[in-house]
């Protein structure tokens, strides 16, 4: 089935959007489309292409390899807006879009499934 | 999954960004013509109480936005009931008239959505 994903909360504070990223990999693995990953409020910062964590995962490149399949990652251009992050910065396969692209992905999805507190 | 959507307020107003962003979402997506019910539970009640007056936190009154959304055709809102009674709130002290549900009240109207978006 085709499934829409929302994250809502930012890297490394807490855990939305690791569990976000299992998740579509298992779903993936199961054979299950992905409709398109929207990045909301502080979710914006997993696609921060600046990220560097020393000896640790890199959760903007997990969202940037997702985009690099094909799959629609988009961070909310409003939100990127609040938070100081410029054009720029946003990590590959990833770009900025509005509630557009979210309205998109509730219409086309078979299930839609939110990461957040 | 078609244009049914349950936005769900379970947050206080103020402390975090949620209920907030909550209302943005529905002014953004409704905008591309969804069906949207406001469903407000636990704290996320505390967002329709009369006389918020957030200005020392440096926040709008969400009381105020509620209200104005049915000028862009969301007209359906419902409450907890339980949440309102356990927190000592009535439908009294709401700023605006809404459908009071119970439990099996809650669960019909997000199973009646397609999607839920919790806040």
């Amino acid at each position: 089935m085709k499934i829409g994903v929302l994250v809502l909360e930012g890297p490394y504070q807490h855990q939305a959007a690791d569990t976000a990223y299992h998740f579509i990999k298992a779903a993936l693995a199961r054979g299950h489309e992905i409709s398109g990953i929207f990045l909301y409020t502080d979710g914006v910062n997993n696609a921060n292409g600046y990220i560097k964590p020393p000896g640790e995962r890199n959760i903007a490149e997990r969202f940037s390899e997702l985009g690099a399949q094909g799959i629609d990652v988009v961070a909310c251009t409003a939100c990127a807006r609040f938070r100081g992050f410029r054009r720029d910065m946003v990590a590959e396969n990833v770009r900025l879009s509005g509630l557009g692209a979210l309205s998109e992905y509730l219409k086309d999805a078979d299930r839609f499934v939110t990461f957040g507190d | 999954m078609g244009n049914k959507v349950a936005v769900l307020m379970r947050k206080a107003p103020y402390g975090s960004v949620y209920t907030a962003e909550g209302f943005r979402s529905i002014m953004g997506i409704g905008v591309f013509e969804m069906d949207i019910s406001v469903v407000f539970v636990d704290d996320g009640v505390y967002a329709l109480v009369k006389g918020q007056d957030p200005a020392e936190l440096d926040m709008k009154p969400l009381g105020d936005g509620f209200p104005m959304l049915p000028d862009f055709d969301v007209t359906k809102f419902y409450v907890h009931d339980r949440s309102l009674s356990e927190r000592g709130v009535t439908p009294d002290d709401l700023v605006m008239d809404v459908e009071i549900v119970d439990d099996e009240g809650v669960a019909r109207v997000l199973r009646s959505c397609g999607v839920v978006l919790p806040f």
